[in-house]
């Protein structure tokens, strides 16, 4: 990082007004909003019929996309705090970026069950009538819990910027300042306030680890307790928090580098932060390699009927493109790439990483759906309908909606919130002035 | 004024036109009445006695329409008791959505043999707009079955003698099946098929260990669909099978459970974890609080 005065330093980070792209993105994404509001509003009169779920594929696109929100929701778990409980100092750029991203998904997948549900009037019955053996119960009280959560651990940090961010729109815009007055806390800096404030950090930072696995895990859970192929596995924990794991990191890469080119932010997300992401994606990526490998190759190798069907389905059937896709586009060549440091810089690794994240969205769409089209138990004469399933256009403008509505939230984030942490930056910045005149 | 005359004109030939289809549609109709083919009804009867139990005669309605075996539905059929030199209404019955009808006697009484002492029972269907008419006879003669458990040198028997009810001859030659009576179908114990020796008898084992509830069997020695004497069923109850101890978990706090039975440690250790987590997301939370005052 380019040595930079603190001014300096508050000035390039401090948010800033939307540029024309800017208002245009935002615009765009409040169009898909309205459409998927529309839908939805169309999907409650009406009721689920008009998606193409039906008594077979009962869960669709909803929440295959529940369990892709769920799973990049984990990117706050691994790169904030793994690597502050690692001590890897170049993780300051990425952690403000992560934590939103982790806010803004655990937030939608809450959304996005509920649209799932059909009669969110009837949410409430979930806790009323809410039953501990059931994994769909451990849901609902994890994804609030990790919403707090990951408020929490994007909230304390701010404490300081937010108080730098007051003194700094003070005379300007005096509005603004007194909006960053009330959320500072009243942060002075003071040795109290630090102690608290660090001790809270570190609490959020060994807390949400275990709350990001369980809540990975429960994910997991609610297809692994289910008694179906593909599903019936104990790989599945695993599998699923390694997945998380890449989607997380994907979709980390893919909006740094946007945001450092839309807040042209060069001089503080650099090559070596890049470089460093994408060697954590190439390691996320191989794990997930292998738990891909398990969770196909055993049942393919021990082969039932049901499973040969299911897996023939997968590797050559109506799914192969998705499959092949996910495990080439999504896995094979990112680890290829990523492993050359050429693959590492920012272009080619933003290029890795939409694919990543395609791969990890459709990755979720082939665990939820060719599953639920082949039951144990055939029903006789069931509608042709009930044989396959492909999203509706409603299905597929509230999922859109709701993509977008994780998107505006952290478009919205970074608006008002500095992208990068300000005090950290600058306290590090400060370090590193003091050590290079020690040097000389 | 011209507006009115011409919407009366207007009004005038829309009736003439729905007159007109009206009448093209009826006519068609009927053309397409006339040309359509009626359908011939093939129907099966069966006769079933139970021993001190209820007599019925089955009955199924099928007609083969464009190649296939089609269950023909909510027809009216009428029984008839034929003699010698009468014919005497029994009583009706309609087909049910299977194309079946079960029609009950109330005893063998109520029905006459001929000089032979063979009862002729005939279904008949009058016709209808779709199916032509159609009847069909039944000739039997009227069998029991008495049977008995026996026990010899430990084991258990199933005794069976069947013989004419008119003569009171025992009947051999005749084949009986033995089947134990089961939830959803009757399970077949023995040979297939047991001879009546010359007495009219078969001696068959029952196998030890068959479950019952509190240990009672329902045994049924059956006379199937005999040329002669139709469908005899006796039903014999003897508690010497194994009393079924019930296995129901629904007093147990299981995983299946409703949430008044939850299991004790998925009360306890999801409970414990979430006071844990939460317990430390409310000090997060006073700690802000505390931040605001310092």
């Amino acid at each position: 990082m380019i040595m930079k005065t603190k001014e300096q330093i508050i000035k390039d980070l401090a948010p800033r007004k939307f540029t024309k792209l800017g208002k245009i993105w935002t615009a765009l994404l409040i169009v898909v909003i309205i459409a998927g509001i529309i839908a939805y509003v169309d999907q409650l009169i009406k009721g689920q019929v008009v998606t193409n779920m039906r008594d077979y594929a009962l869960w669709g696109i909803y929440i295959s996309n529940f369990v892709f929100f769920v799973a990049t929701s984990f990117v706050g778990t691994v790169v904030v705090s793994i690597l502050r409980l690692t001590h890897k100092e170049w993780r300051t750029p990425l952690v403000r970026i992560a934590e939103v991203i982790s806010l803004a998904c655990i937030i939608m997948a809450g959304i996005t069950i509920m649209i799932d549900m059909a009669r969110p009037d009837r949410l409430l019955n979930l806790f009323i009538h809410a039953r501990l053996q059931s994994p769909i119960t451990w849901d609902v009280i994890i994804i609030p819990t990790y919403i707090v959560l990951s408020f929490l651990l994007l909230y304390f940090p701010l404490l300081p910027d937010m108080a730098i961010l007051k003194k700094y729109y003070k005379e300007n815009k005096p509005k603004l300042s007194k909006w960053y007055s009330t959320f500072s806390l009243n942060w002075t800096g003071s040795t109290i306030q630090k102690t608290i404030q660090a001790k809270s950090i570190k609490t959020i930072a060994y807390l949400i680890i275990p709350v990001g696995l369980i809540l990975q895990t429960i994910d997991a859970w609610l297809f692994s307790t289910t008694y179906r192929v593909g599903w019936s596995s104990t790989n599945m924990g695993a599998y699923f928090i390694s997945g998380a794991f890449v989607a997380g990191v994907g979709a980390l890469i893919t909006v740094v580098y946007v945001i450092r080119k839309a807040y042209k932010l060069e001089d503080y997300i650099t090559d070596l932060h890049f470089d460093k992401m994408g060697r954590l994606l190439v390691l996320a990526c191989l794990v997930y390699l292998y738990f891909n490998i398990n969770e196909y190759l055993i049942p393919a190798f021990t082969a039932s009927v049901e499973e040969e069907t299911h897996l023939n389905l997968l590797f050559f059937g109506k799914y192969d493109p998705l499959f092949w896709f996910v495990i080439i586009g999504g896995l094979i060549v990112p680890i290829i790439v990523l492993l050359f440091k050429k693959g590492r810089k920012p272009l080619p690794m933003f290029i890795i990483a939409v694919l990543v994240v395609l791969g990890s969205w459709w990755k979720r769409y082939i665990i939820v759906t060719p599953t639920l089209l082949h039951p144990f138990l055939p029903i006789q004469g069931v509608p042709e309908s009930w044989h396959h399933y492909f999203p509706s256009l409603h299905e597929w403008l509230i999922t859109g909606a709701t993509l977008a509505m994780a998107l505006l939230i952290i478009t919205m984030l970074f608006r008002y919130l500095p992208i990068i942490p300000i005090q950290r930056t600058t306290d590090e910045n400060a370090l590193l002035r003091s050590d290079k005149n020690k040097g000389l | 004024m011209n507006f009115s005359r011409k919407n009366i004109l207007n009004f005038r030939y829309t009736i003439l036109l729905v007159l007109g289809v009206l009448i093209f549609n009826s006519a068609s109709n009927s053309l397409y009445a006339q040309k359509t083919k009626k359908d011939r009804i093939r129907l099966n009867i069966q006769y079933v006695k139970i021993m001190d139990g209820e007599i019925y005669f089955d009955i199924k309605a099928s007609a083969r329409i464009k190649k296939k075996t089609v269950k023909i539905s909510n027809i009216n059929l009428i029984l008839y008791n034929e003699l010698e030199e009468e014919k005497i209404k029994l009583g009706e019955t309609t087909t049910n959505t299977d194309g079946e009808s079960r029609f009950f006697l109330k005893n063998i009484n109520e029905i006459r043999s001929d000089s032979s002492n063979t009862y002729n029972i005939l279904v008949s269907f009058k016709g209808n707009d779709l199916y032509k008419k159609a009847k069909k006879n039944i000739q039997f003669k009227n069998a029991n079955i008495k049977a008995k458990i026996i026990t010899k040198d430990s084991v258990n028997y199933i005794s069976a003698t069947l013989s004419d009810a008119s003569s009171k001859e025992p009947v051999a030659d005749e084949s009986l099946t033995v089947y134990i009576q089961r939830l959803f179908k009757p399970l077949r114990i023995g040979e297939e098929f047991n001879s009546t020796g010359d007495q009219g008898s078969i001696l068959v084992p029952i196998d030890e260990g068959i479950p019952g509830v509190d240990g009672n069997l329902g045994i049924e020695v059956v006379l199937n669909e005999s040329d002669d004497y139709g469908t005899v069923k006796a039903v014999v109850y003897a508690p010497i099978g194994v009393p079924i101890v019930d296995e129901s978990t629904f007093d147990q706090r299981t995983m299946w459970s409703p949430r008044n039975k939850t299991p004790i440690f998925l009360l306890i250790f999801p409970n414990l974890l979430i006071l844990g987590i939460w317990g430390f997301i409310l000090y997060l939370i006073f700690n802000l609080f505390k931040l605001s005052k310092s």
